[in-house]
């Protein structure tokens, strides 16, 4: 089953009910399981507000997206609070930490609302700090950290929980491209190594070099679907190809 | 610690400047509650003590119509009435008199008085003047001979100890009795109609006077808290029936009770702004503290809390902004209260230091009524406001769409 089905998504913002801006025209997109995407498109394409929508921040003026076969226009804000804590895991440009939470909190959060214990949630934070070299930043603040170590941070937040899908929009965007490279890099890994599907939107080349798959989107339509078979480490045959939705 | 109350608790502190200034008019506020409740509580609540010293009790019986007229035949079987009969609380005082209104005079002159024949061990009890005399002493018991008088009545008539009152009263038959009496003590009341119009006998000299014989006119009873007069009238009345008249000293004096009541609305209507006042600051408070976090909330949906927790999660800050600052206005509060209570905080004059104030005696340094359970009602109150103001922030908060808050700057 798809991690990603999104069928004739548009998305239109409103104001005083008279449509200003038509951000999505009838997307369509299939994401497998394991994939490592980048959705690629100039600022205004609507990258951000198809992350919103797959991530369920947002709902779609018309068409329908399933996560893991689950129709997100079917879902209550309950149930959707709950997919977005079970299923998925974000990573935003500006970081996003809780500035009140030390690292180690921070990436607990996801696992404290799923009701893990504070022993198992202690265990996982000091393996994926460990693996993501974050080790000595456990009891540090957000302010005190650096641009990259923040984003780190954000990156084991969004995987403590082993999510199906991890969404990030434009990660290394704040970040210099050594820092940048670095980041790309870890979520490579941790792709590879733990099979978590990872769909990011960005206009940095250097990051699109490293996706197996870049969408391009123009204009709130997708205008290419490319995959990169040499890249990836997907199975061959897991991945259903894209279709650039028609204008 | 529950992560919901730790995040709040950091929460707060971020912008210390205005979370110390919210949660100072907070407590500034709730100290200033529970002083001015102690305050205005202070004087009636003094007032009512006070009554003693008047011989007035917190509830008097006395035989139906006597009030209107004072006829010594509108009396009650006072030997069958004493207080554990009567099923009053056990540290009620309780004191039946004869009363008689007579002349009195001297050599010097004449004085119209209410003369009371008393059981000087109970009388004591309920009137505070009888307790500490300024001359003489209480007569002993068989002592029927005697007479005690106030200062003002013992200057107007030129009255020492030993002097003779010829003193006149309408019979129960309808004749006029005299007696020849001696001063056997001169009492102080502060109170200038009680030390100028009333003298104390024994109850056999009143009977004797009068002509009547075992019986009583009025029973006094004093209790250990005033504010339970309108429980005891009630049960006494269900229990005397329609022969006796049983008052509160609220419907003996209407306008003591009318001046508690007037009190009571100054207290609460002051207690309405403040509170709008704390209410209003743990509103900026909380409602700046949430603008400026939009973003973070959104980050928050986003990874999953529910509405439910958001809204808990303001809560959480508006219960710690209560706890703080109602722990600061309850201590400073009580603090000023109990001083307030031990000394004077205000002198508002008057003779030897006290003040006739709605026909009771209190002091003219005002003291503040010292109660922890007053104030902290005061506090629990600052709770609800708190809860209540939190209501709008945490509403915002749970309705709050993810994708619009993490645009927000």
């Amino acid at each position: 089953m798809p991690v990603i089905e999104v069928r004739g998504v548009t998305k239109d913002y409103l104001d005083k009910g008279k449509v200003v801006t038509r951000a999505l025209r009838g997307v369509d997109l299939v994401v497998e399981s394991g994939e490592f995407m980048a959705i690629a498109g100039p600022s205004g394409s609507g990258k951000t507000t198809l992350l919103n929508l797959l991530g369920a921040l947002d709902t779609a003026s018309s068409g329908t997206i399933l996560i893991e076969g689950r129709d997100l226009g079917t879902l209550s804000a309950r149930e959707l609070s709950d997919l977005r804590r079970d299923r998925l895991g974000f990573v935003f440009q500006a970081y996003n930490l809780v500035p009140v939470l030390t690292a180690a909190e921070n990436a607990e959060y996801v696992m404290e609302l799923q009701g893990v214990g504070t022993r198992e949630r202690r265990r996982r934070i000091t393996e994926l700090f460990g693996r993501l070299g974050l080790a000595e930043l456990v009891h540090t603040r957000p302010l005190e950290m650096s641009g990259g170590q923040q984003q780190r941070v954000a990156v084991a937040r969004a995987i403590a929980t082993a999510p199906a899908l991890v969404l990030a929009d434009e990660p290394t965007a704040n970040l210099d491209q050594t820092t940048g490279r670095e980041l790309v890099a870890l979520m490579r890994e941790l792709n590879r190594e733990r099979g978590v599907t990872f769909v990011f939107s960005t206009h940095d080349p250097m990051v699109l070099e490293q996706a197996d798959r870049v969408v391009r989107l123009v204009d709130g339509r997708i205008t290419a679907d490319e995959r990169k078979e040499a890249a990836t480490s997907i199975p061959a045959g897991s991945v259903e190809a894209g279709v650039a939705a028609p204008a | 610690m529950i992560p919901v109350l730790k995040i709040a608790w950091r929460s707060i502190w971020r912008n210390r400047r205005r979370t110390i200034l919210g949660m100072t008019a907070v407590g500034v506020g709730l100290m200033l509650i529970i002083l001015y409740t102690g305050l205005m509580t202070g004087i009636t609540a003094e007032a009512r003590e006070g009554l003693d010293d008047v011989g007035l009790g917190h509830v008097e019986v006395t035989a139906a119509g006597w009030r209107g007229k004072h006829l010594a035949t509108q009396s009650m079987a006072a030997v069958r009435i004493r207080a554990p009969a009567l099923g009053l609380p056990a540290d009620a005082e309780v004191s039946a008199r004869v009363l008689a209104r007579a002349l009195v005079s001297s050599a010097h002159g004449s004085q119209s008085v209410e003369v009371a024949g008393v059981d000087w061990d109970q009388e004591r009890l309920v009137a505070s003047h009888l307790r500490t005399l300024a001359q003489g002493e209480l007569p002993g018991p068989g002592d029927d001979r005697r007479i005690l008088v106030g200062e003002k009545l013992a200057a107007r008539l030129k009255l020492g100890l030993g002097s003779k009152v010829r003193v006149l009263a309408q019979r129960a038959d309808g004749e006029i009795g005299a007696e020849l009496w001696r001063v056997g003590g001169i009492f102080r009341s502060l109170s200038t109609a009680t030390s100028e119009r009333k003298a104390y006998v024994s109850a056999a000299a009143a009977r004797s006077l009068l002509g009547v014989g075992e019986v009583a006119h009025q029973l006094v009873v004093q209790l250990p808290r005033a504010a339970d007069a309108d429980e005891v009238q009630r049960r006494l009345a269900a229990q005397l029936g329609p022969e006796y008249e049983v008052l509160t000293y609220g419907e003996l004096m209407p306008m003591l009770r009318e001046m508690e009541d007037l009190m009571d609305l100054v207290v609460w209507i002051a207690a309405f702004f403040i509170y709008g006042l704390v209410g209003l600051g743990i509103l900026n408070t909380l409602l700046m503290s949430v603008l400026e976090r939009t973003r973070e909330f959104g980050v928050l949906r986003a990874l999953g809390t529910r509405p439910g927790r958001m809204v808990a999660q303001v809560f959480a800050e508006s219960f710690w902004i209560a706890t703080l600052s109602g722990v600061l206005g309850l201590a400073a509060g009580l603090l000023l209260n109990w001083y307030g209570s031990e000394h004077a905080l205000m002198n508002i004059g008057g003779a030897d230091g006290h003040l006739e104030y709605l026909g009771s005696v209190v002091s003219s340094a005002r003291k503040t009524h010292f109660s922890v359970p007053q104030a902290l009602q005061a506090a629990a109150l600052v709770y609800v406001m708190a809860l209540v103001t939190a209501l709008f922030p945490a509403w915002k908060v749970a309705r709050l769409p993810p994708a619009v808050a993490l645009r927000a700057n």
